[in-house]
């Protein structure tokens, strides 16, 4: 029976911007989480996730000595801080809206 | 091994000055960095000093000053500031006026030029370089040249090091990357080279970690529900050793918290590949550091290596790119969504009507899915919502269309559902400045330090 996790359960998040790229660092509760996350929480799924959000790529690097996961997010922010209309002009808030995430986890 | 402590005073234009008096006075610092800039601040403080050619600085300076030289001063503290923003001369001449007028003589005041590169755009196009966009990937800046008005090279901290060894007690630059103010203190405490590039990969790191101010002491952070006393807000220290390795704190008796989570936090924010977190200075690469609690408020970082600075600087252009309106009314209970919905589809068609030529328009409910956007499910008592704060934002092309939007979101005021009210008068229309992220070979932008006494 697969299992659903909330991804609030197993990490905590923290986002920030670069022009139009906007970056959020996912960091594991426990080193049993940065295991689960590392094998699910894929660049694909994070991008899927912002479906309508961020328009260009995601990329996924891994911490292993932070037991975090760093995603890339790019044309994310409606044209970077100066120019967006978005009221979370800085992206502080992305990190909170991955939180929102729901992995299917096998057993 | 030798050991030096250097604290941040501030994040951003408009940071908390208190937090920065209070490590100055009982942090048993020896270096204060502050960074003031951030990406769009470059614009706005160049058109400052087009209307104004005394004016183009940081103006939290002069309050900063005020406060922070005769602790600095009786402590022997010294301080090193990108407020200088786009006008650092006058920047100079502030501090200067503040020296004198608190009586302080003596002071080294130095002064780092350079970063500003506006006025010789066209000698580098002349040449070819043609800037490409490093977020659209844009090749040629010339459909937004005649609109440029602010071009900063963000500069390392060479021009810092060299007044530091001209004895300065304020170092004032202008587009120096965040970390530079910090990275300088150790390069010349500690004899770097600046070419020792694991000494310098680790001065990086370490200045990231506590450049944001708060942003590694609870600032930011998850463990918000931990803090007792919210208002008392403290900013960090790097006890930094010769070696390398580090010691983030803060000072005794200052509230909030350093943990390795929260220096944690601060690690992955706004770093992008952290194998190659780039500066002017260096790369420095934090797949390896390792964080270790030692203590209350003490966590020691080390194993951060560098790898060789790279040829080129990062150039922020700015450019004027239309204009914003944006303005906001309230629906309240009964049928609050319904309510803003019908809000939604009265301006929608009104700007129609008006043939209101729109870039880019955006309408979001506040309390329903104006920060979280698409992803907001729907809250559900959907019915029973007390009050929804209905917003619009349109980019248009002048500031007449700006303000035109505006006054759209009054007539919902008495031409809209019953009940909607509390119109607060928005901030006028504001400028577009886009930025056109790109770089520019190191060598065409040297810099220039100039050290003089204030007597």
């Amino acid at each position: 029976m697969p299992r659903r996790i909330s991804l609030r359960e197993v990490a905590y998040a923290r986002s920030g911007d670069k022009g139009d790229v906007v970056n959020v660092g996912v960091m594991a509760k426990t080193p049993a989480d940065y295991e689960l996350l590392r094998k699910h929480l894929t660049a694909e799924k994070v991008q899927q996730h912002f479906d309508g959000i961020v328009k260009g790529p995601v990329v996924r690097y891994d911490l292993d000595n932070l037991q975090s996961l760093e995603f890339v997010m790019q044309r994310a922010l409606g044209g970077g801080a100066t120019r967006t209309l978005m009221m979370d002009q800085t992206g502080k808030a992305y990190g909170p809206n991955l939180l929102r995430l729901v992995l299917e986890v096998d057993g | 091994m030798k050991s030096i402590r250097i604290s941040c005073g501030s994040a951003s234009w408009g940071d908390m000055l208190d937090p920065a008096v209070e490590l100055a006075e009982k942090g048993d610092v020896q270096y204060i960095g502050f960074d003031h800039l951030a990406e769009l601040t470059m614009s706005i403080l160049q058109r400052m000093k087009v209307k104004d050619p005394k004016r183009g600085y940081i103006p939290d300076l002069v309050p900063w000053m005020k406060r922070l030289l005769p602790i600095a001063r009786a402590k022997g503290i010294r301080m090193l500031t990108n407020a200088g923003g786009a006008n650092v001369e006058a920047a100079g001449e502030a501090v200067e006026q503040v020296a004198r007028d608190l009586g302080v003589t003596g002071l080294r005041l130095g002064l780092v030029f350079g970063d500003d590169v506006l006025e010789r755009l066209p000698e580098f196009r002349a040449q070819g370089l043609k800037f490409p966009n490093l977020d659209t990937g844009e090749e040629d800046i010339d459909a937004v040249a005649d609109r440029i008005v602010s071009a900063n090279a963000y500069i390392g901290s060479e021009g810092q090091i060299e007044a530091l060894a001209e004895r300065a007690d304020v170092v004032i630059t202008g587009r120096a990357t965040d970390s530079s103010a910090h990275i300088a203190p150790m390069v010349h405490e500690f004899g770097w080279s600046t070419e020792d590039w694991d000494r310098i990969g680790a001065a990086i790191a370490i200045g990231h970690i506590i450049e944001c101010s708060s942003g590694c002491a609870g600032g930011m952070s998850n463990f918000w529900n931990e803090i007792k006393e919210p208002w008392r807000v403290a900013f960090p220290i790097a006890e930094v050793y010769e070696n390398g390795d580090a010691i983030i704190t803060k000072a005794a008796g200052s509230g909030r918290m350093v943990n390795e989570w929260t220096v944690k936090e601060h690690l992955v924010y706004e770093v992008h590949d952290p194998r190659s977190y780039v500066m002017a200075d260096g790369v420095s690469d934090l797949s390896q550091c390792r964080l270790e609690s030692v203590g209350p408020d003490r966590v020691r970082v080390t194993g951060f290596q560098g790898r060789r600075r790279p040829d080129t600087l990062k150039l922020c252009l700015g450019y004027e790119d239309g204009w914003v309106g944006e303005s906001e009314i309230s629906v309240c209970w009964p049928d609050a969504y319904e309510k803003a919905v019908f809000c939604e589809r009265f301006l929608r068609g009104r700007f129609e009507q008006l043939k209101l030529p729109i870039r880019e328009i955006r309408i979001d409910f506040i309390g329903v899915n104006s920060i979280h956007g698409p992803l907001a499910p729907l809250p559900s008592n959907l019915d029973e919502v007390n009050e929804i704060r209905v917003r619009v934002a349109v980019r248009t092309t002048s500031r007449e269309y700006a303000n035109q939007v505006r006054r759209e979101v009054t007539h919902l005021w008495t031409h809209g559902p019953v009940g909607t009210t509390a119109v607060i008068s928005p901030p006028a229309p504001r400028q577009v400045i886009s930025l056109w992220p790109t770089l520019i070979p190191r060598e065409l932008v040297p810099q220039r330090v100039v050290v003089k006494e204030v007597h």
